[in-house]
């Protein structure tokens, strides 16, 4: 055991640098994390580089942090500093769109080479146990009646959170612009105001509220998620309350921009196989994330769309010109 | 007596052999990586946290427990060591504390630390085991109006460090304040004060504001004046553990300052810098040797180091009975029990009460621990003030600029510590204190946003504030806090002309 | 305290105190009369800014009205050079992190120059215990927590 723990601690990375058997392994990869040590872009580049040192797709990874300006701040080092670079990737996701836009930030993300697709979570709305209102409908009609006085409670603002009440608002035929959302720092702080029962509804990804969704304390309005999640089976999804609404908040990979087609590929095909290796399995089990893989040229596609959706969704409720 | 018959069986999990040999490399490593300025006890356990991935759960919980105590009790150790705070909990300690170990008082210092955070942690282990339901329900129902109430409170109390002129203290609070606005707002994203600069939308981390006018301005005044007043470090004097005396000035303070620390730690969004700042104002105004303090009197010390140690273990109340983390420390410990697929929430006392129980019981066996390594350790780290002084303070810059560049390895960050640094210089010179601006960043952002959650949620009524018994009570005390010091001039000298 | 009543005419450092303040009062005021977008809901993202610029014109006119009377605590003489000394260290060393010098030589300069700001007079000997410091952490920072500190030239030898 103690062997374990010292291979595992002190010495692991020297220990790795000697012990690794894959000796086909040749490639070096830098992954930058665009935020602080500890948050969750931070989380998923030291998974990846887990996974792709302990599975012998990479010789090593290093990671790097930039933290700032949700991910805007590394955004820019990427797109500036590290142009043509091959064996660099970037951490991002769904949280960036809305953080260049809000930022004025001078870069954004169709300057970068879309890699992969690698996770996301769906979004749930929540009530307190002990609301009238019990479905979508229920909500959509007190939104129409009165949208000052629906107050939401979720992350920060113009975060994935807000737009996704900003887009149930819309999509119901409200007035978007009038929505009284709240941001608090942390889930904890937003399912604390659900629980004192201070706010109309709650927005967050779906594992934060689960436990208090399973001990009966918060019901359940909708998923975000296209089907029915297979955890949580119960919960409906908007879709089939005739609600038009999906959205998720995926995180992903990006290189910089000015790459060769032969790097892109090589990139590419890492990821790949990362995401079907044993190891990547494993995480994403401990950590309690939703495989949603997406190849480079799909998640380009992909980026695009969800670009323009985010960029309207903020223009009408007035977080950006 | 369910409660104790799972909390004696969670010890007995944690008391394995094997188990305490867990804890403390965990202890150990905590401590040496929390002793790095700028690292506080919550990136300590997140960079230390795959040490424990191959453990098996109960072995590796125990020695999470083991780091993020050690993590805690370093961030105190470089706070009274060197002046500089890792994290804003500390940065109480550091008043006192590095005033003590220059006056070769270190010894007592983080022996008083170490004993009160052990104190504290035995007491608030037993409230989170015994109260935690409770306490639950009425953390919950605290709401914004209330946080906005226990700031002002906090704010007032802050009057405490303001030294001798209210004017100049006054101006190093709003200075203080002024640079919390900077950045995105958090409740339109709008950003504040940022002239363009992207660095600056995360706003001025609180380290660094603290870190600059602490460590580094402290160093340019001290040279500064060398030639005419060198400065004299005595690394021991008199004895190296706490004296009788000592131990009497601490216990009281240690109880305070748990009494602050659990249950406002409880609170989904209480934290562990307000009732540090509140213990600090409590022991200064309670001390029986006022003229100590500034100087270096061991109750500022043993105090806000119980506050803060007794507020991380009531942060796990509400991660343990509503699966809410409502600190980063908190967040991280969320992710050391989703690494065995535990879901912390109201179903897991239920669930898995042997884990819960072992976690909690680990966390006491932690304490004892830290006790034990870092008593026998503290000769070793006041030795570190027999350096001589140029590689001491050359050493305390270098360690100040390597936190800085760890968490965010900017130059415009680097800029912003040196920038702070010889504003610190230059109060110093002027005779302005530096504590009040680092409080009002700290509380600043956190009583306007506060403020504006509840007026959105009343809709643009101010009323809301006095509508609320908890939030009328607190402002009620603040004005208290106001009016009292008036009060007790006159009462001191009605005293005195009875004597 | 002591020293007031020694001097002709207004304190000059309150004076300079004092503007400064009104100035950040200013700055503020201005940062938040732009601002364009306002919460629909309760207090928007101006209101604190403003009650900030009020609190700090009062203060800053406090300063100019100390001026006029006693004045700051005048303080006693400094050294120039020790504070050059330090001052150079500290921006020697963002200079060497922004100019891609990286962290090793950065923390050698920082050092070094400290120690001499500190009346050592052994430049060199310093500078070498500051390079040695300098990898030593870049080391434990790297190797061991996975932390990356600002890389140059000698950083990359490292790796």
């Amino acid at each position: 055991m103690l062997t374990s723990i010292l291979r595992r601690g002190a010495f692991a990375t020297l220990a790795l640098a000697g012990l690794t058997t894959a000796a086909f392994a040749q490639m070096e990869l830098k992954i930058m994390a665009p935020a602080a040590p500890g948050g969750g872009w931070d989380g998923t580049a030291r998974s990846m580089q887990q996974a792709l040192t302990a599975s012998g797709i990479a010789k090593s990874v290093q990671v790097t942090n930039v933290p700032g300006a949700g991910g805007t701040i590394g955004l820019a080092q990427l797109v500036n500093s590290s142009k043509g670079d091959g064996s660099t990737l970037m951490v991002n996701g769904f949280v960036m769109v809305g953080a260049i836009l809000l930022n004025k930030s001078p870069v954004d993300l169709t300057q970068t080479t879309p890699i992969a697709r690698l996770t996301a979570e769906a979004l749930v709305v929540v009530v307190p146990a002990e609301s009238p209102i019990k479905t979508a409908k229920d909500l959509a009609d007190r939104v129409k009646a009165d949208p000052a006085k629906v107050i939401w409670a979720g992350g920060s603002a113009g975060g994935a959170d807000h737009i996704l009440a900003a887009l149930f608002a819309g999509t119901v035929g409200a007035d978007a612009s009038k929505i009284n959302y709240i941001p608090f720092s942390g889930g904890g702080e937003a399912l604390a105001a659900m629980l004192g029962g201070r706010v109309t509804a709650g927005v967050s990804g779906y594992g934060e509220f689960e436990g208090q969704i399973k001990a009966g304390k918060l019901r359940v309005i909708g998923v975000t998620s296209p089907k029915r999640l297979t955890n949580a089976p119960d919960a409906p999804t908007f879709k089939e309350q005739g609600v038009d609404l999906e959205l998720l908040n995926w995180r992903s990979v990006v290189a910089p921009p000015g790459i060769s087609a032969e790097q892109r590929k090589a990139l590419a095909d890492a990821m790949d196989k990362m995401v079907k290796s044993k190891e990547w399995a494993e995480i994403l089990k401990a950590r309690g994330w939703d495989d949603a893989y997406l190849a480079s040229a799909e998640f380009e596609t992909f980026l695009k769309a969800e670009k323009a959706r985010v960029e309207g969704v903020m223009k009408t409720v007035g977080l950006i010109k | 007596m369910d409660t104790l018959l799972a909390l004696f069986n969670g010890f007995s999990v944690a008391l394995e052999p094997s188990k305490l040999l867990f804890c403390l490399i965990g202890v150990f490593l905590g401590t040496a990586v929390g002793v790095l300025p700028g690292i506080g006890p919550a990136l300590t356990v997140a960079l230390l946290l795959p040490v424990t991935f191959k453990l098996d759960p109960a072995g590796s919980l125990i020695m999470f427990a083991g780091i993020y105590y050690g993590g805690m009790y370093g961030g105190s150790t470089t706070a009274i060591l060197l002046n500089a705070p890792g994290e804003s909990a500390s940065l109480a300690t550091a008043l006192e504390g590095s005033k003590m170990a220059k006056a070769g008082r270190g010894g007592p210092a983080l022996a008083t630390a170490a004993v009160g955070s052990f104190v504290a942690g035995l007491i608030a282990t037993l409230g989170l085991a015994f109260l935690a339901p409770w306490l639950v329900e009425l953390a919950v129902k605290f709401g914004p109006w209330d946080y906005f109430g226990l700031m002002i409170l906090a704010f007032v109390t802050v009057s405490a460090t303001f030294g001798d002129s209210p004017l100049r203290g006054l101006t190093s609070l709003f200075l203080g304040i002024t640079l919390g606005l900077v950045g995105i707002d958090k409740l339109t994203g709008q950003a504040r004060l940022t002239f363009g600069v992207p660095e600056l939308l995360n706003g001025i981390e609180v380290t660094t504001l603290a870190v600059g006018l602490f460590a580094v301005g402290e160093a340019l005044y001290v040279a500064s004046k060398r030639h005419r007043e060198p400065e004299e470090i005595i690394p021991i004097k008199g004895s190296l553990w706490m004296t009788k005396q000592d131990w009497k000035r601490s216990w009281a303070p240690w109880l305070r300052g748990t009494a602050y620390g659990f249950p406002i730690g409880a609170l989904p969004a209480g934290g562990a810098e307000v009732p540090t700042f509140l213990s600090y104002a409590t022991e200064r105004k309670l001390c029986k040797y006022p003229d100590e303090f500034g100087k270096g009197a061991i109750e500022g010390v043993a105090g806000p180091e119980a506050a803060n140690n007794a507020s991380a273990a009531g942060t796990l109340v509400p991660l343990l009975t509503l699966g809410l983390p409502t600190s980063a420390t908190a967040a991280i410990m969320l992710a050391g029990f989703q690494q065995y697929g535990l879901n912390p929430g109201p179903l897991l006392f239920a669930e898995k009460p042997d884990l819960v129980w072992g976690l909690i019981a680990s966390l006491f066996i932690a304490n004892v621990m830290l006790v034990i390594l870092n008593l026998p350790l503290i000769g070793l780290w006041v030795k570190l003030l027999a350096v001589p002084q140029p590689w001491l303070y050359a050493g305390i810059l270098v360690f100040a600029t390597m936190g800085t560049l760890a968490v965010n390895p900017s130059p415009v960050e680097l800029g912003m510590l040196f920038g702070f640094g010889f504003l610190g210089y230059l109060m110093r010179r002027y005779d302005y204190p530096v504590a009040p601006m680092v409080v009002g960043l700290i509380l600043g952002p956190m009583a306007e946003a506060q403020l504006r959650r509840a007026l959105q949620i009343s809709l643009g009524d101010p009323m809301i504030l006095l509508e609320n018994p908890g939030s009328a009570t607190l402002l009620g005390l603040a004005l208290l806090g106001l009016v009292a010091p008036f009060v007790m001039k006159g009462l001191n000298r009605f005293k005195a002309s009875e004597d | 305290m002591a020293n007031e009543k020694t001097r002709s005419g207004p304190d000059r450092a309150a004076l300079v105190a004092g503007v400064l303040l009104l100035a950040v009062a200013a700055l503020v005021a201005r940062d938040a009369a732009s601002q364009t977008i306002v919460s629909s809901y309760g207090v928007g993202p101006t209101a604190m800014p403003y009650v900030v610029a009020s609190g700090l014109g009062l203060l800053g006119l406090a300063h100019l009205v100390v001026a006029f009377r006693d004045g700051l605590p005048a303080p006693d003489s400094s050294d120039p050079r020790a504070l050059g000394w330090i001052v150079a260290g500290l921006v020697g060393f963002i200079a060497c992190v922004a100019l891609g010098g990286g962290f090793i030589v950065a923390t050698a300069l920082l050092f070094g120059f400290t120690a001499r700001g500190f009346g050592r007079e052994a430049l060199v000997t310093d500078l070498v215990i500051g390079f040695v410091m300098g990898l030593v952490i870049y080391v434990v920072f790297f190797k061991l927590l996975t932390l990356s500190l600002p890389a140059g030239p000698l950083e990359r030898l490292l790796v």
